[in-house]
């Protein structure tokens, strides 16, 4: 695929085990021991995905997450230890768009991968600009805009605002979301919807707390208004 | 051997009995020996008076003698006589001389005043003689202790009483004094009751100006108990932080042998082989460690359900279609469709291990039930393979109980953990899982899922 992998991980045999598996899959891997390198190495040269361990010594994973996040929309996948403690919830509010947890699973992995390289799509609606509310979805572009003011969404926010859009007041149940925005199938984890969703909102709506452009339907899922 | 609040009241009831008795007896013999001395004093006395006067009055030739008795200034039932010239004088003719004793009689003959307790129709009474030398006679008077009696029965009475009295007092003392003693005991037992049953966290109060005693014996206890909590601890992390620490190489052997695979071209048929095998164990290896992290995540924490609403049917259907094994789902009509409140990611690790289990023992589930009716959800899972002997049937969600495959280990993978884990997650739910053999053969597992706030 000839995407560019940036792997921040102290472990150094799961380090290289990695990296070698990501080339060996086609990937160009860059790897770095640390936060503060990974962000050095970042900014030298932006990488496709980076690929962050949550415990790192120094900067820990949540701070690199939120440091590539304030200057980037890169797609991130945080590596966790577990999967039922806030490290996936405190991971996804930082700006990572996805997870996998120890022992890695190397299918999973390059299945997150995959779904993070891809461009969004709106069926037919690939050349065109459409138009839901006051907001507009370049989607040659591949991004959006609010009142004329370009949203700075991370691929995955944007992937789901393509989700929503694709039919303006049609409701799209968590599972469906997962299944389209992160090409999990029916048993993954939804706190990634519902964290997007809280992240999407915070860029889109007014007052986030009373949310009227992004609605939630109680027991059905979301929506996007006309 | 009797209880200590037995004991308690026994010593204080024979205490205060004894101590009751022992003064009654001696308050009865002291007062009945002082009165009794005194009224035979004054009985002298009087009789002494009276003879004195009796002596003045037969001074007189003209004195009739009964006469002279019978103007005696006496007592309540006094008996006056008198013995003169060999004849005996009373005031009344009831009276004979055969209430005076005859030893008095003699010894009062002899020229001595003398006295004596005797008997007079079953009563006591006291007799004292004193003779008249002047007038040659013996003068006699004999009084009745009837009334003296009547005293010393009421006395005794009394006596008796209040040391009964006493002994009851002394009882409820010893019942009191010994539940006092015994409250702090018990305070002990239901402290350590409480911490043997799981509240680890629980200590004795302590308060050494109160009672130093107790004090330290509960600074012992609590100490005690605080290094057991930590120890209790110390254990239960062991095994989780042991698989945690496990994780780590695991990514990295994971990793290396999905990256052989890549090679497996280049590889002779051994290596072939032998990168086969790794994997397999590899794949064993990572699962045990993942039964063991749930195993301890499950004792560690309080039963937090991350509830969902999800169709059942929908997700029986699908976990089963994702093994590939089509194995056949039958949903009753009251279940299609419903929605019901669940763990979804424990629940699939429910069906999961079983389904596992069944794929490991039993050939392979043969069919999937979905039902569901006032009380809740039932999900069954079948097969037609050997069944379930009946000792096995309630070892069976035992953690590592592995059962007539102990010991093998063969082409499974099986850690033991699979079912166990799974009766925690249903119990986790406040349901319960089953096992039992069909009647045309084979096993039969049901999960019961109470409703859940809906």
């Amino acid at each position: 695929m000839g995407a560019r992998i940036l792997v921040i991980e102290d472990d150094e045999s799961i380090r290289s085990a990695l990296s070698m598996f990501l080339e060996s899959e086609g990937y160009t891997v860059a790897d770095v021991e640390n936060g503060e390198e990974g962000l050095v190495a970042f900014n030298q040269r932006p990488a496709d995905i980076v690929l962050v361990d949550v415990m790192l010594p120094g900067l820990d994973g949540f701070e690199v997450t939120r440091a590539l996040r304030s200057a980037s929309d890169v797609p991130i996948v945080i590596v966790t230890a577990r999967s039922d403690t806030h490290d996936v919830v405190a991971g996804l509010e930082a700006g990572a768009d996805d997870y996998v947890t120890k022992p890695v699973v190397t299918k999973e992995l390059t299945a997150r991968i995959r779904a993070l390289l891809r461009r969004s799509t709106m069926g037919p609606l690939s050349d065109h600009v459409v138009r839901i509310g006051e907001i507009e979805i370049h989607l040659k572009a591949q991004v959006a805009r609010l009142r004329d003011d370009e949203l700075r969404l991370t691929r995955t926010e944007f992937h789901l605002l393509c989700a929503l859009g694709e039919n303006p007041g049609w409701v799209l149940s968590r599972t469906q979301l997962l299944e389209r925005v992160w090409d999990y199938d029916y048993f993954g984890d939804i706190r990634l919807v519902d964290v997007t969703v809280r992240r999407l909102r915070a860029k889109i709506e007014d007052d986030p707390s009373k949310p009227v452009r992004l609605v939630t339907v109680r027991g059905l899922g979301y929506k996007l208004q006309p | 051997m009797l209880g200590l609040r037995r004991r308690a009241i026994l010593a204080f009831g024979a205490g205060a009995t004894l101590v009751s008795m022992t003064l009654a007896f001696a308050t009865y013999a002291v007062a009945h020996h002082y009165l009794l001395s005194r009224r035979q004093t004054s009985s002298v006395i009087r009789t002494m008076a009276n003879a004195r006067f009796v002596q003045q009055e037969l001074a007189s030739p003209n004195s009739i003698i009964p006469d002279v008795l019978s103007s005696l200034a006496t007592a309540q039932g006094t008996q006056s006589l008198l013995y003169r010239h060999g004849r005996w004088f009373s005031p009344s003719v009831s009276i004979g001389h055969s209430y005076v004793p005859s030893s008095l009689i003699e010894a009062v003959a002899a020229g001595n005043p003398a006295e004596q307790r005797t008997v007079i129709d079953g009563a006591p009474a006291i007799a004292v003689g004193v003779p008249i030398p002047s007038i040659g006679a013996d003068f006699f008077q004999v009084r009745g202790l009837g009334d003296l009696q009547q005293t010393f029965g009421t006395l005794g009475a009394v006596l008796f009483g209040t040391a009964i009295a006493t002994t009851v007092g002394g009882c409820l003392l010893g019942w009191w004094a010994g539940r006092r003693l015994m409250r702090p005991i018990t305070t002990v037992a239901t402290v350590a009751t409480a911490i043997a049953g799981g509240a680890i966290d629980r200590r004795l109060p302590v308060d050494l100006d109160r009672d130093p005693d107790l004090g330290s014996l509960s600074i012992a206890f609590n100490d005690m108990v605080a290094k057991l909590e930590l120890r209790i601890e110390r254990d239960a992390r062991f095994a989780s932080d042991v698989s945690h620490e496990l994780r780590s190489p695991l990514t990295a052997v994971n990793t290396s042998v999905d990256l052989l695979e890549h090679f497996r071209s280049s590889l002779p048929p051994r290596g072939e082989r032998a990168l086969d095998l790794l994997r397999l164990e590899v794949s064993r290896f990572s699962t045990m460690v993942q039964d063991l992290l749930e195993i301890a995540r499950m004792d560690a924490r309080a039963a937090t359900l991350d509830l969902e609403g999800i169709s059942i049917d929908e997700f029986v259907g699908r976990i089963v279609a994702r093994r590939g094994t089509h194995v056949p789902v039958r949903i009753s009509a009251t279940a299609a469709g419903s929605v019901v409140q669940v763990d979804k990611k424990r629940l699939q690790r429910v069906l999961e291990n079983i389904l596992d289990n069944a794929d490991a023992y039993a050939g392979g589930a043969v069919l999937v039930t979905v039902d569901r009716d006032s009380s809740g959800t039932c999900v069954g899972v079948e097969d037609d393979g050997p069944g379930i002997s009946p000792h096995e049937r309630e070892r069976i969600f035992e953690r590592f109980f592995r059962g007539a495959a102990a010991g093998r280990r063969g082409t499974t993978s099986g850690t033991g953990l699979g079912l166990s884990l799974a009766a925690e997650h249903v119990r986790a739910h406040g349901g319960s899982i089953t096992a039992e053999n069909r009647l045309e053969g084979g096993a039969r597992f049901t999960i019961t899922l109470p409703v859940i706030g809906e």
